[in-house]
């Protein structure tokens, strides 16, 4: 059997066999449930949105140019990427399976080559159409146009990023010289492309008074029409003349170009190729060590793993589960993730009050600052039991090493919420500090004497609320493993997994929600009748109260949760 | 003198597979006792039955006096596992997973005894390193340095030296001779015959999830009729009882 016919069967064969075992999944009641939620989902979200029969009339001039502009963006980023970012070294990489069952095998460099292009060129085609359900729509009347013109764009742009990591390889063989040339020519781009921008700004600056969309729509197409911005613009907008024409003509008048761009970068790769056997069993090995430290868990970062000191000085003598707090602490801390969702909050809070040209950022930060680390503090108790995973969502893919410690199932429960409860609680109490103190505090005049009364009532709110989402979360993949996988770092795949992850969504917030029930009518029960005595200084008793029942659940619950987890058995579907 | 594991009537199942059936052994203390047999025969499952983390279907675990499933804190303390395929939490360097074992069992002189397994394990230097960045074999030793710390009065392990070379292999035995020399109650899963042979007191053949021999060599030797029986080494009388143990009744 020839390379490409055994590749050929290898893909199909896979494909079959995976199509095969999901279909056998089906036969049980949890994975038809979940494929029929998923394939209503689906259909839903994309299918229900996109009209086959025909052009329905395009998008608005504006959403054109802003897709136009994104697209062109993006490829001329990505070939900015090519060039300039990354290593200089073949930017193909494989599988550990593939390094082991190809390298060795009878089959040349070239015919390797192919192999992964083809694959990498599949990949893309995998990309369109994602692309094409998401924006094809909104920006074309065509999706199967736009379909067949983000094709061929995101192909030639791999094309192009694998010839260029080629040449990248060959000039820094070359040594000092190499690097001359790559460095010269890329400073003579990037300031062709600076002068060109500029002398177009020069002959259309930005207008003084940008007060509408329509003088910013105006503005950017006289400059795009500008010599300079044209011709900066040009390989970007032929890439993507296909994907964004709006008729069969538009399509076919801007299709040859594109061909012969992609045709020629094919010539281009093969032309360049270099060894890259070498590095491709690193990036494998790097690969396959990330998958397995992902598996430990979710959000963790291989080679940027900084050894930060533990939080506290762990002594021998003590509660024994205190070395998990102390150990989940660690790995918050060196795994990163709920700081980095931290501060994706910030930045992009800051970004978006930006856009939206909300000068009042800059000049009154009382007024902006307070309400919205208000704001945050909110969104981390609904968004916190997600982000912050150091519990048994980490660490129940190592099941067998919590079972053999010295611990009864309670107080690996109890100390597993605790490093996550932990985290959430500070930051958002962080927050609720800075917004009660740098908010507008009692001077607002409909806040008054609200201000400091509700912000204590927060205070204890908060946290106990993330608690209770922190424990639904930690409950559910204990109770339901078949349901609720852990972070294992491989997510199952299919049109069931993601119906059985929708339900497990809908399931944990309602769980939530009814635990809070409670809480709310003894905070009702308690707020009430002492308002007419303390006023607004009710609210934090009430508070104190619903958190008191909050923690009260979370604690009951525990005890539970340790009883399922000590009979937890994930063994059952795995005979040794 | 009391055993340090007793086991009775152990049965372990998974949905319609019998994987242990019926297992009934004592280990005193100071004895190694082998467990042996092919491949799916259920030593791993009997070893994780043991350990506390597979819960059994039906019997009874005794550890050091503690019923496994009425007392397994207590149970659990006085045993080390050593899975055969070693588990870390791969943010936590080498010493901190000593100094985390060390607070799971209270043992206050750790650091001393840490460093002092660390130099037997051949780890001095690695304090700092995270798991990823240890080979097989140092991971092996890490694994057999955490279960050593609190000195446990049983030690289960699940083919102890697969990574390490002959000199680590050659230090491992050593280490846990003298680990039964002193009072430790030993119980080696290994496909390494000549290991058995050379450690173990007693064997416990397994095949189909049921103890099929269960002595010292010579007892099975002596079990076995004729002269073929008196001279067969391990290997040949492995081959022969299991093969014997796999036939269909």
């Amino acid at each position: 059997m020839s390379f490409p016919r055994a590749v050929a069967f290898l893909w199909v064969a896979s494909w079959l066999n995976r199509i095969r075992r999901q279909l056998a999944r089906l036969r049980k009641p949890r994975y038809l449930l979940g494929a029929l939620v998923g394939a209503a989902y689906f259909y839903s979200v994309f299918f229900r949105r996109m009209d086959f029969r025909g052009p329905v009339g395009g998008a608005s001039e504006g959403l054109r140019l802003f897709a136009e502009l994104s697209l062109i963006g993006s490829a001329l980023g990505a070939l900015f990427a090519a060039w300039v970012l990354g290593r200089d070294r073949p930017s193909l990489t494989f599988s550990e399976t593939e390094v082991v069952q190809l390298f060795p095998a009878p089959v040349s460099r070239r015919a390797l080559l192919q192999y992964k292009l083809v694959r990498g060129l599949l990949g893309t085609t995998v990309g369109a159409l994602f692309a094409t359900l998401f924006l094809g729509r909104a920006i074309s009347p065509h999706p199967v146009l736009f379909f067949a013109g983000a094709c061929l764009a995101l192909g030639t742009l791999y094309l192009h990023s694998t010839a260029a990591a080629f040449v990248r390889t060959r000039l820094t063989a070359r040594g000092t010289w190499g690097l001359v040339i790559r460095w010269g020519g890329v400073t003579a781009v990037l300031g062709l492309v600076a002068f060109a921008v500029l002398s177009s700004l020069q002959a259309h600056p930005v207008p003084e008074n940008l007060t509408s969309g329509r003088a910013l729509r105006v503005w950017l197409q006289s400059l795009m029409a500008s010599p300079g911005v044209g011709a900066v613009l040009w390989p970007g907008r032929l890439l993507v003349a296909p994907a964004l024409a709006q008729s069969v003509r538009e399509f076919l008048a801007a299709l040859p170009p594109v061909l012969v761009l992609m045709g020629a970068h094919y010539v281009w790769v093969l032309l360049a190729e270099v060894p890259f056997e070498e590095t491709a069993v690193v990036r494998a090995e790097s690969r396959s060590r990330e998958r397995l430290l992902r598996a430990s868990g979710r959000m963790a970062r291989v080679g940027s793993m900084t050894l930060s000191k533990p939080p506290f000085r762990l002594l021998a003598r003590g509660r024994p589960e205190v070395a998990i707090l102390w150990k989940n602490l660690i790995a918050r801390k060196r795994m990163g993730g709920g700081f980095a969702v931290f501060l994706v909050f910030i930045v992009l809070g800051g970004a978006i009050a930006a856009l939206m040209g909300d000068a009042r950022l800059f000049t009154d930060t009382r007024r902006v600052l307070g309400p919205v680390a208000l704001v945050l503090a909110v969104t981390l108790t609904v968004v916190g039991p997600s982000a912050f995973r150091m519990d048994l969502r980490m660490d129940l893919p190592k099941l067998d090493l919590l079972r053999a410690l010295p611990l009864t199932g309670r107080q690996v429960v109890r100390a597993q919420l605790a490093a996550s409860g932990l985290a959430v609680a500070t930051f958002q109490l962080t927050l609720l500090a800075v917004a009660l103190v740098l908010g507008p505090g009692v001077e607002a005049p409909r806040l008054g004497g609200w201000w400091w009364p509700g912000g204590l009532a927060l205070a204890f709110l908060l946290p106990a609320v993330s608690l209770a989402g922190l424990f639904v979360q930690n409950a559910a993949v204990v109770l339901f493993p078949a349901w609720v996988p852990a972070d294992t770092g491989e997510r199952a795949r299919g049109l069931e997994a993601m119906g059985q992850r929708l339900l497990a969504l809908v399931g944990t917030l309602v769980v939530t929600l009814v635990g809070l029930i409670p809480a709310s009518l003894v905070a009702l029960l308690v707020g009430i009748p002492l308002s007419p005595f303390l006023g607004p200084w009710s609210l934090p008793v009430a508070g104190l109260a619903a958190a008191g029942v909050l923690v009260g659940e979370v604690a009951l619950g525990v005890i539970g949760l340790g009883h399922a987890f000590e009979r937890l058995d994930l063994s059952e579907d795995r005979p040794e | 003198m009391d055993s340090v594991l007793r086991v009775e009537g152990l049965e372990k199942t998974y949905g319609e597979v019998k994987a242990v059936q019926g297992l009934s052994f004592e280990v005193a203390p100071g004895e190694v006792l082998g467990l042996v047999g092919p491949n799916g025969a259920g030593k791993t499952s009997t070893l994780r039955c043991m350990a506390g983390i597979l819960p059994p279907s039906s019997g009874r675990v005794h550890v050091a006096g503690h019923d496994l499933t009425q007392a397994p804190v207590d149970a659990k303390r006085a045993l080390a596992f050593l899975p055969d395929e070693p588990r870390f939490f791969e943010y936590l360097t080498v010493w901190e997973h000593l100094n985390f074992t060390a607070r799971l069992y209270g043992v206050e002189d750790w650091e001393e005894r840490g460093r002092a397994l660390l130099e037997e394990m051949e780890l001095s230097g690695k304090e700092k390193s995270l798991p990823g960045e240890l080979s097989r074999g140092m991971k092996q030793k890490l694994s057999i340095a955490c279960g050593f710390l609190h000195s446990p009065k049983l030690i289960l392990l699940d083919e102890p030296l697969t990574g390490l070379d002959p000199i680590g292999i050659r230090r491992m035995k050593a280490s846990l001779r003298r680990r039964a020399e002193e009072g430790a109650a030993l119980v080696l899963s290994s496909h390494l015959l000549p290991l058995v042979e050379e450690l173990c007191h007693r064997l416990l053949v397994i095949a189909g999830g049921k103890a099929v021999a269960l002595g010292s060599l010579e007892d099975i030797r002596a079990r076995l009729s004729g002269v073929e029986g008196e001279h067969a080494s391990l290997e040949e009388l492995f081959v022969r009882i299991t093969s014997a143990g796999a036939q269909p009744p």
